[in-house]
């Protein structure tokens, strides 16, 4: 398992959009991934889960996967939280 | 004749076509064979992935992108991994398609409403739409074909969904009546862009007009006639050819830049009073926002919006805007504008009184709670500030000064803000204009309100039918108060703007243009009128009348003179 904290910085926050670009991205691979936030985890490769979780810019989340291809995973997931998401 | 909101500028003759709602009750049963069930489901998602994409190819073509990514939003959320999992899960446990797909849409309608952000919850509406869309597949049930009216058909609903939307040829559709929806729902922004008149939250409309019944809808006034007599038909029809004709006309001027005819540029904005006014400013062509006026945050409640509502409200203007200039007017209480909940004393004078910036240096901690999320907003996007009613430098020092002690408070907390965030006037007492060679020294831009400036200056109340002669912007007294606030701007290299009516209207205009104000602000559906008239001056042209007018000794004289040139 690996895991990583980092700041949303996208404007919108994590809204329909950069959720589905981030949902669709960890679609790609076999290991769960999770992100913590406010103590609670959603599945990260749900659009919906994302949603529901209302993450704003500027929050604090952890992004955690776990399995086969969980380094790949992670790394774009940063790559792409840190671009801000396609915004 | 039905009374309702008129949502969609314009008029529709035509036949109704009630959209009646089926019904998408079932009798929730206990499967045995859940692979077939499964596979039940996966085909209704398939033709609702089908039909989806097709909808959103004819509206990407009818509409644009936007409308069109509502719908692709939707084919996401059906395919949705976590949704799919958990609606498979409760298949093979036993459950019907239909109640498995209703349990998890219902949950995520629950969540996303429970949101407390406005984006979050509209979520909820696109949920409910796709529970519709595919519960209607998998029981059988034919959503109606509005794609199939024929010519002339004036749709009847009692609501309008943005899949129902997608199937409207706008060739073939004439007309919008629904029972619900305001000037802001998803229907009246669609209404609006296919240009097909509509007239909303009309009572009862599905019952009262039936299938096939001659209508006529009025958008412009939000009025439906059913069965309308032949005298009214030829009326309408006159009424329909001399909107279709403007429009026409107007449309040349929709992503052009203001410009004068001797090819001075202008910035045009629009007036609003929420933040959901900012999608018809920028429907309307408006290059911004000229004047947000914050009172309706403060008003239909019982407590004062806290920081973080006030900062939603803002943001969700700024965003839509996309980059475009939004100038928030900070609280303007008092005057005609009461708050119960404030407690203000009746005053024998109001418009002189306890009002405006007035007041709000004296709550400051209700001003400073406004400035905060006025400036957290300001990440976000081009907000600019701007003070009512002030009469004296002092105030604007004031007003500056607790903006800099907010900022100073979101650095500590490291909340970002604009820190070069402009901050002006709202030229509206005739002290302000006397003194705004004073004022443009602190000031970072001007905006002229025309209505209290003319109010003040004539000491006259417009309402009051003994002495509201009195009151016009074209008083030579008010002209030259203009004509003044304009140099001193210019003089100190600020912009100066102006939003009141003045901004709007044909006869000022060319003046406006002569003492050189840089941005009009006006309302939304005026902008393509004000810019069209713009273009019809030459800045020596109107300088030849703006000399001629100031020349004038009498509000007759000029207002007279002024309809000869026009």
């Amino acid at each position: 398992m690996v895991s990583k904290q980092l700041t949303l910085t996208n404007a919108q926050g994590f809204h329909m959009r950069p959720a589905s670009v981030f949902a669709t991205a960890m679609g790609k691979y076999s290991c769960d991934v999770t992100i913590k936030f406010n103590g609670n985890d959603y599945n990260a490769k749900s659009l919906l889960n994302i949603v529901a979780a209302c993450i704003k810019c500027g929050s604090e989340i952890e992004v955690i996967c776990d399995g086969a291809d969980e380094k790949e995973a992670l790394e774009e997931a940063v790559q792409l939280i840190e671009s801000g998401l396609g915004e | 004749m039905l009374n309702g909101t008129a949502a969609s500028d314009g008029i529709g003759i035509g036949r109704a076509m009630i959209i009646e709602e089926h019904s998408l009750d079932y009798t929730p049963k206990t499967i045995t064979d859940t692979d077939a069930e499964s596979q039940r489901f996966k085909n209704a998602v398939k033709i609702f992935c089908d039909n989806t994409t097709a909808q959103a190819e004819a509206l990407r073509k009818s509409t644009g992108d936007k409308e069109a990514e509502i719908l692709e939003g939707h084919i996401q959320i059906m395919r949705d991994p976590y949704m799919c999992g958990e609606i498979e899960k409760l298949i093979s446990d036993g459950q019907c398609a239909e109640a498995a797909l209703e349990h998890m849409c219902d949950m995520f309608i629950t969540m996303f409403s429970a949101a407390d952000d406005e984006l979050t919850k509209q979520r909820a509406s696109d949920v409910k739409d796709i529970k519709t869309s595919v519960l209607s597949i998998l029981l059988g049930v034919n959503e109606v074909k509005i794609s199939a009216a024929p010519k002339g058909t004036v749709i009847v609903a009692k609501e309008l969904t943005p899949s129902m939307t997608a199937g409207i040829n706008k060739e073939n559709i004439v007309g919008i009546v629904t029972e619900t929806g305001g000037k802001t729902s998803h229907s009246a922004i669609l209404a609006r862009a296919l240009e097909i008149p509509a007239v909303l939250s009309v009572d009862g409309a599905a019952k009262k007009l039936s299938a096939g019944e001659q209508v006529i809808v009025d958008g412009n006034e939000g009025i439906v006639i059913a069965s309308p007599e032949e005298s009214q038909i030829e009326q309408y029809t006159q009424k329909r050819s001399a909107f279709l004709r403007e429009r026409r006309e107007l449309e040349n001027y929709r992503g052009k830049k203001t410009l004068s005819a001797s090819g001075e540029e202008y910035e045009l904005f629009c007036n609003i009073g929420k933040p959901d006014d900012a999608i018809s400013a920028m429907e309307f062509d408006g290059e911004g926002v000229g004047l947000f006026r914050t009172e309706f945050l403060f008003m239909d409640r019982n407590s004062v919006p806290t920081e973080d509502e006030q900062f939603e409200a803002y943001k969700k203007a700024v965003l839509i805007l996309k980059g475009k200039p939004l100038i928030i007017r900070t609280l303007d209480v008092g005057g005609d504008k009461d708050l119960p909940y404030l407690g203000l004393k009746k005053e024998e004078n109001p418009f002189m009184g306890y009002r405006a910036i007035r007041y709000c240096l004296d709550n400051r901690e209700l001003f400073k709670t406004q400035i905060r999320a006025i400036l957290r907003a300001s990440a976000f996007g081009d907000i600019r500030i701007m003070f009512p009613l002030v009469t004296c430098v002092d105030e604007l020092r004031a007003g500056k000064e607790l903006v800099e002690k907010a900022k100073e408070e979101l650095r500590e907390s490291k909340i970002n803000f604009n820190e070069n965030i402009k901050i002006g006037v709202m030229m509206e007492t005739s002290s302000a204009a006397v003194i705004a060679d004073v004022l443009a020294k602190e000031s970072d831009f001007f905006s002229i309100g025309t209505n209290d400036l003319t109010g003040y200056t004539m000491a006259c109340d417009r309402g009051n039918s003994d002495v509201s002669y009195l009151y016009s912007a074209l008083q030579p007294s008010v002209l030259r108060l203009i004509k003044n606030i304009i140099d001193c701007g210019i003089k100190n290299n600020i912009p100066v703007g102006m939003c009141g009516e003045a901004a709007a209207n044909s006869m000022i205009i060319p003046l406006l243009i002569s003492f050189g104000l840089t941005e009009f602000s006006v309302s939304a559906p005026s902008v393509l009128k004000v810019r069209k008239v713009i273009s019809t001056w030459t800045k020596a042209e109107a300088d030849k009348v703006a000399e001629k007018v100031m020349s004038m000794s009498t509000e007759k004289e000029i207002y007279d003179y002024l309809k000869t040139v026009i």
